[in-house]
């Protein structure tokens, strides 16, 4: 009995990761087609990268695209932490409402907060554009990052803070020192999210770029009216990326791990010896 | 996070670098723009997969400017752009949205004097033009065709096919063979010329004719509502019958060579999609030399070539015609044909249409 559920299981498991991934394998796979068809393959040729690189278009929305998510990242991360750690320690009615109003951007639909977001830079006359974009980002990403933060913050015990400001550190020093690398896991994952968020973000983008500036969501977007594989070479060379990002990112502090288990036991058996 | 970000800027500012412009080699520098018009930056809105690679260096070259380039999906999406206020020198919509925009007052005149070229654009496009834009103050066509029926003569009888047009698609032999194209438009377009009227009408009767029409089509042929997956579809002969543009349906007719193309007798819709100014343009001298640039007949034959649809350039149109698509009906929308008509911007009609063009999906399934 217990056998034959195993099987089950993994059947379901396999049957989950195929559903998921094969999309993904099909677009890398119609990326090297020798034809333009997007659903007949002729042969092996490497022509759409090819295509691909040589397009300005294509790589200045990549480059922006790139641009936008780092910049957003970076700023609705310290903007969303100072914000979560401020909250912690204020009062119930103030935390109660700040994360209300927070939670709202999540829950409104895209297109809501594009066209908002549209009308309220035109009604400024500012020209949308590369900035206006950025600020767009940083705005819907911050939410995210808090989301992420405050309850990793509510576990924290607030006696250590104190005990900090007790032994001589200063506000600044305890907050660095002792509540930042206390959140950290939070912080990082809250950044993840929101870089992700950022880099695929399509509606929002669409109504605040400007002229000349495009991310990938636009380029692919505008360019399905008459697809061609061009497009599946980009969705790889990302997805190509990402996997190596990720890879890097779980081996390395694998791999420093060990490192560390391995001289740590040397210094041992030296002690012993 | 840092690292990633940091790894992901250095290999997307590589393959920036690496990212070679595609010039074909043949342009020279024939001004300095900034010297001549104290701008050197345009900023482009076109359709997407819809130029040549050559183009925007070979502009570039020649004006010593930059060109920044956008696409959009639809006309519609371009619209809303404009309204969020985009500011953009050279636009690429279809004639319906240029008459919006000219009614709304936003565009700017051309500069005739700058447009040398004019004279390559062929009588016929230029009376395409005139539907819109009588006195060709503010549009230069960029490229024509027409909507028809991609068909394949093993399956259907090409006599059967000319005779009966439109009318095919109430044949039950063709049930489940179809791919019928997924826009409110362009389904109207074909019940109304089917059935003999105006495809801009605005007859309540007519409609309702219309609308009937194609709920019989949906009872007898059960067509697959598609957009753009109609042209993979037709490459690898999935179905039998397609409704598609006189562009797309060329790129078919080349790939497959079972396929083959015709107007329907009842006539149909003759679109064109042309180059204008928006009034709010920021360097309009060097937008009027870009459009000039692109009837030229160098960049329409590139143009053309690549893309598939028929170029306004008189000369290239011949040539290609004879040369590269030699044999594609498609490539040569007719010409002249009375029941032809462009299409009028209409926005009682659009939204009256909405409505019975919803019902008319559902009654498919």
């Amino acid at each position: 009995m217990e056998h034959k559920n195993s099987t089950l299981n993994r059947l379901y498991y396999w049957l989950i990761i195929a559903f998921f991934y094969a999309p993904i394998i099909y677009v890398v796979i119609f990326s090297f087609n020798s034809s333009k068809s997007l659903t007949n393959f002729s042969g092996f040729s490497l022509r759409w990268y090819q295509k691909m690189f040589a397009d300005r278009t294509i790589m200045e929305s990549i480059w922006y695209t790139v641009a936008c998510a780092v910049i957003a990242t970076a700023v609705s991360t310290v903007i969303g932490t100072i914000t979560a750690i401020g909250l912690s320690k204020s009062r119930r009615i103030i935390k109660e409402a700040v994360t209300q109003v927070n939670n709202l951007p999540m829950l409104n639909p895209d297109i809501v907060t594009a066209i908002g977001f549209m009308l309220f830079f035109t009604s400024l006359r500012i020209q949308t554009g590369f900035t206006t974009m950025v600020l767009a980002h940083i705005a819907f990403c911050i939410p995210y990052v808090m989301l992420s933060i405050t309850p990793k913050l509510r576990t924290l015990d607030p006696n250590i803070a104190e005990a900090a400001l007790d032994l001589g550190c200063t506000p600044l020093q305890a907050l660095w020192k002792v509540i930042i690398p206390q959140i950290k896991e939070g912080i990082f994952s809250g950044a993840l999210v929101a870089f992700s968020m950022s880099f695929d973000d399509f509606v929002i983008s669409l109504f605040t770029t400007g002229p000349g500036i495009n991310n990938i969501s636009i380029y692919v977007y505008a360019n399905v009216k008459r697809i061609n594989p061009t497009i599946n070479a980009l969705s790889s060379i990302i997805v190509f990326v990402i996997t190596a990002v990720l890879i890097i990112i779980n081996v390395v502090p694998m791999i420093r791990e060990r490192r560390k288990g391995k001289e740590n036991e040397k210094n041992l058996k030296g002690a012993l010896d | 996070m840092k690292k990633i970000s940091k790894a992901l800027l250095i290999s997307s500012a590589v393959i920036a670098m690496t990212g070679c412009s595609a010039s074909s080699g043949k342009t020279e520098q024939v001004m300095d723009a900034q010297k001549e018009f104290g701008c050197s930056t345009i900023n482009v809105y076109n359709a997407g997969e819809y130029i040549s690679e050559s183009a925007i260096p070979d502009f570039e070259k020649a004006f010593n400017a930059t060109v920044k380039y956008d696409v959009f999906e639809s006309n519609e999406i371009m619209y809303t752009k404009l309204m969020g206020g985009s500011a953009y020198d050279v636009l690429v919509p279809s004639d319906y949205m240029i008459e919006r925009l000219m009614s709304e007052g936003m565009l700017q005149k051309l500069n005739q004097e700058q447009l040398t070229n004019l004279d390559q654009i062929s009588d016929d496009v230029i009376g395409m033009r005139n539907v819109f834009d009588p006195a060709g103050e503010y549009a230069v066509p960029y490229f024509w065709g027409s909507v028809g029926l991609v068909y394949n003569k093993n399956n259907v009888d090409p006599a059967v096919i000319e005779e009966k047009g439109w009318d095919i698609l109430l044949d039950s032999t063709y049930a489940g063979r179809v791919y019928a194209y997924d826009s409110q438009r362009d389904m109207f377009m074909v019940a109304l010329k089917a059935l003999g009227y105006s495809m801009n009408t605005s007859d309540t009767d007519e409609i309702n004719a219309a609308y009937e029409w194609l709920l019989s089509m949906n009872k007898a042929i059960t067509p697959a509502y598609v957009t753009d997956e109609v042209i993979d579809g037709m490459i690898n002969g999935n179905m039998d019958i397609a409704i598609m543009y006189s562009g797309d349906a060329a790129y078919v007719l080349t790939e497959n060579e079972d396929m083959a193309w015709v107007e329907p007798k009842q006539g149909t819709n003759i679109w064109v999609d042309a180059m204008v100014i928006p009034s709010n343009s920021a360097c309009p001298a060097l937008a009027n030399e870009f459009i000039n640039f692109m009837v030229d007949y160098d960049q329409q034959y590139a143009n053309s070539e690549e893309i598939g649809y028929s170029t306004p350039n008189k000369k290239a149109a011949e040539e290609l015609s004879a040369g590269t698509y030699e044999g594609i009906s498609a490539y040569s929308p007719r010409t002249g044909y009375e029941k032809d008509e462009v299409f009028h911007f209409n926005p009682e009609m659009t939204k009256k249409l909405s409505d019975l063009w919803t019902r008319v999906k559902m009654s498919i399934n």
